[in-house]
């Protein structure tokens, strides 16, 4: 199967023209889009699809997001670039109410595609406003599916899963992971399903559970315990909601140690309810509690030194991992 | 503009006579078994959604909100639907999720649904109007609210979107002047909320909001003008609340001659009926409201099956 080396917004990018091109149900809109987007994934969409399909608009998040979900109701498959995953707060009637609960609340079992793109994470000094993690929210209130892809090619497969979805879906993309780069598909058919987690590297010892910005940060980590005997598996979710219970158990009832990591706020994150669920089903199979590595449960500063270390770093992440095989 | 022909007024002559059917038979309903009070009677509001509802096409796009059962009635659900879903019974439009608060929906109809939060629907209504310009598919949408809902900041971020995309968009504003029990006068900068239009140069319309053929009139120039691609217009029918917020509401906030002038929008209606077809058609819009009501009773309750239904769609 073919592929080329690129970017992750670029690969991102590329999922929704290829998706653009089979289906004319599909536009596109947000802040800035049709000029290119301020990350660069919609370049070129505007020439190729024209203003009617990539719309640019004020700046509305919450006329987005109800936007979004108006157009998804009468079965177009809207895509908005909310520019900042913080803004998800701006709009949290239109996403957490709207797009969630609209078929549920009239009792309707029908297909309702929406993609609500919210960049997430640090990227060196873009403050408090915008830099938040905001995924837990989609994993609290039903009726989304959340993902967050941390490779180029999970950018491009997941965001073509998600326009073939008939459920809404918060894609996070991983802001500080923009411009890595790696081997993508360049198969039109080639999807990552949403809800089947990924295992970048196998090992016997502990079981890493992260996704997003924090794999790259666990694998180096992993490399780092591999040279102290510690072999470790690291599990990239990939999708929040549906979360791949099956992956995640099956690893650690075998490594019986478990941690989870995420750039997110640590109290009440994503690995609470990780943490808290190995803990209730396979509590006989640990050999040590699940621990938990995130984000400081400050505000992300504005400076970028400071900001650095709020979040996980690769010396906490292998640190933490060293004290699960001290207990 | 033409006024809506003799077959058209007794046809929306008989569904305002269902929505005050069913107005009345709520009232007693909420008052001899305990209701919950989640009911929000729409009774003297009839005309606006009544009107309104005429002028629309089958599959033109009604994004409602939450008093009464006139909007959906207009649009052409059935009064079973309804009722069933009031009384929380599998026979109702939500399948058994029902029990006051409307979420009506029927999208073969245009019957889109109801947001709660109130003054929600602005922004859907602008989806489905911008989903109509990119498939050119001619459907005009229709966003109802209460003038409380005019304070809220999705009124603006749509209609300033609506009305640069020139969207086949209408901001119907049903104004009985009262917040729950807060006066408009006290919040709002304008005396009506149809002088927002200006702001964003589309045509502002007020109307009788007790006269259906008033505000079908209104309403049907806004849906030509919209199918011309001319862009939205605001049309604000100035409409009396006959009941309290909600059912049980005291209404201590009234004044003793408020009801003085009030016109009943069913008798301004019936006066503009050929012959003495008021009575039959009213007579039979009871009779059928009441065989629904009956059929809703005896319907069967939801069970625990309910509360996982329809989260996500699988393919």
């Amino acid at each position: 199967m073919s592929s080329e080396v690129m970017g992750y917004n670029a690969a991102m990018g590329l999922g929704l023209v290829e998706e653009m091109r089979r289906d004319a149900e599909i536009f596109v809109l947000g802040q800035g889009v049709a000029t290119g987007g301020w990350f660069g994934a919609e370049k070129g969409l505007a020439s190729e699809f024209g203003l009617d399909r990539v719309i640019d608009c004020g700046i509305s998040e919450a006329f987005e997001a109800g936007l979004a979900a108006g157009a998804a109701i009468v079965g177009m498959k809207p895509v908005i670039n909310m520019g900042f995953g913080d803004f998800a707060l701006i709009a949290g009637d239109e996403i957490y109410h709207k797009l969630a609960k609209w078929r549920y609340m009239h009792g309707l079992d029908v297909p309702m595609t929406a993609v609500i793109i919210f960049p997430i994470g640090t990227m060196g000094g873009a403050g408090p406003e915008h830099s938040s993690c905001t995924e837990v929210l989609g994993m609290h209130f039903p009726g989304l599916k959340v993902v967050v892809p941390s490779t180029p090619e999970d950018a491009k497969g997941l965001m073509k899963a998600a326009l073939r979805e008939p459920n809404p879906v918060l894609f996070h993309s991983v802001q500080g992971l923009g411009w890595a780069r790696g081997e993508v598909s360049t198969d039109p058919e080639f999807i990552v399903p949403i809800g089947k987690a990924a295992t970048p590297r196998q090992g016997r010892d502990l079981t890493i559970v992260t996704y997003g910005s924090m794999v790259p940060r666990s694998l180096e980590a992993a490399d780092t315990l591999a040279g102290e005997g510690i072999d470790c598996e690291v599990i990239d979710l990939r999708s929040l909601v549906p979360l791949d219970w099956d992956c995640v158990l099956e690893s650690v009832s075998r490594t019986n140690r478990a941690m989870v990591v995420h750039e997110a706020a640590k109290t009440a994150g994503p690995g609470a309810e990780i943490a808290a669920q190995i803990q209730e089903r396979i509590f006989f199979d640990l050999e040590a509690p699940v621990l938990r590595v995130g984000g400081k449960d400050f505000p992300l500063p504005q400076h970028s030194d400071l900001e650095a270390m709020s979040i996980p770093s690769v010396d906490a992440i292998a640190d933490t991992a060293r004290r699960l095989f001290a207990i | 503009m033409p006024a809506p022909d003799p077959a058209l007024l007794e046809q929306m002559f008989h569904r305002m006579s269902v929505a005050r059917a069913i107005e009345r038979l709520m009232l007693v309903h909420t008052r001899e078994r305990k209701f919950s009070g989640w009911w929000h009677p729409g009774e003297g509001q009839e005309a606006a959604p009544i009107g309104a509802t005429a002028a629309l096409e089958r599959d033109d796009y009604l994004w409602y909100q939450g008093r009464g059962s006139a909007w959906a009635i207009g649009k052409g659900m059935a009064a079973g639907l309804i009722l069933g879903d009031l009384l929380g019974k599998m026979n109702g439009a939500t399948r058994g999720k029902g029990g006051g608060v409307p979420h009506w929906a029927d999208y073969s109809i245009g019957v889109m649904g109801e947001g709660a939060t109130l003054g929600s629907v602005y922004p859907l209504a602008g989806g489905s109007a911008l989903a109509s310009r990119i498939r050119k598919d001619g459907r005009v949408s229709l966003a109802d609210f209460g003038d409380g809902t005019s304070a809220r900041g999705t009124f603006h971020e749509t209609m300033v979107h609506a009305a640069a995309w020139k969207l086949p968009l209408i901001y119907f504003c049903e104004n009985n002047g009262l917040l729950v029990g807060t006066r408009l006068g006290e919040v709002s900068p304008t005396e009506n909320i149809a002088d927002f239009a200006k702001g964003y140069g589309i045509p502002g319309i007020i109307v009788d909001g007790q006269d259906a053929v008033a505000v079908y009139e209104a309403t049907r120039e806004a849906a030509a003008r919209a199918r011309r691609g001319e862009g939205p217009t605001l049309i604000e029918a100035k409409v009396v609340r006959r009941h309290g917020h909600y059912a049980g509401d005291p209404q201590k906030y009234r004044a003793d001659d408020e009801f003085d002038d009030y016109r009943d929008p069913v008798d301004v209606l019936a006066a503009r009926l050929r012959g003495n077809s008021a009575e039959r058609i009213a007579q039979e819009a009871e009779a059928e409201v009441k065989a629904a009501y009956e059929e809703a009773l005896a319907a069967p309750e939801p069970d625990a099956s309910v509360i996982e239904r329809d989260l996500y769609h699988v393919q």
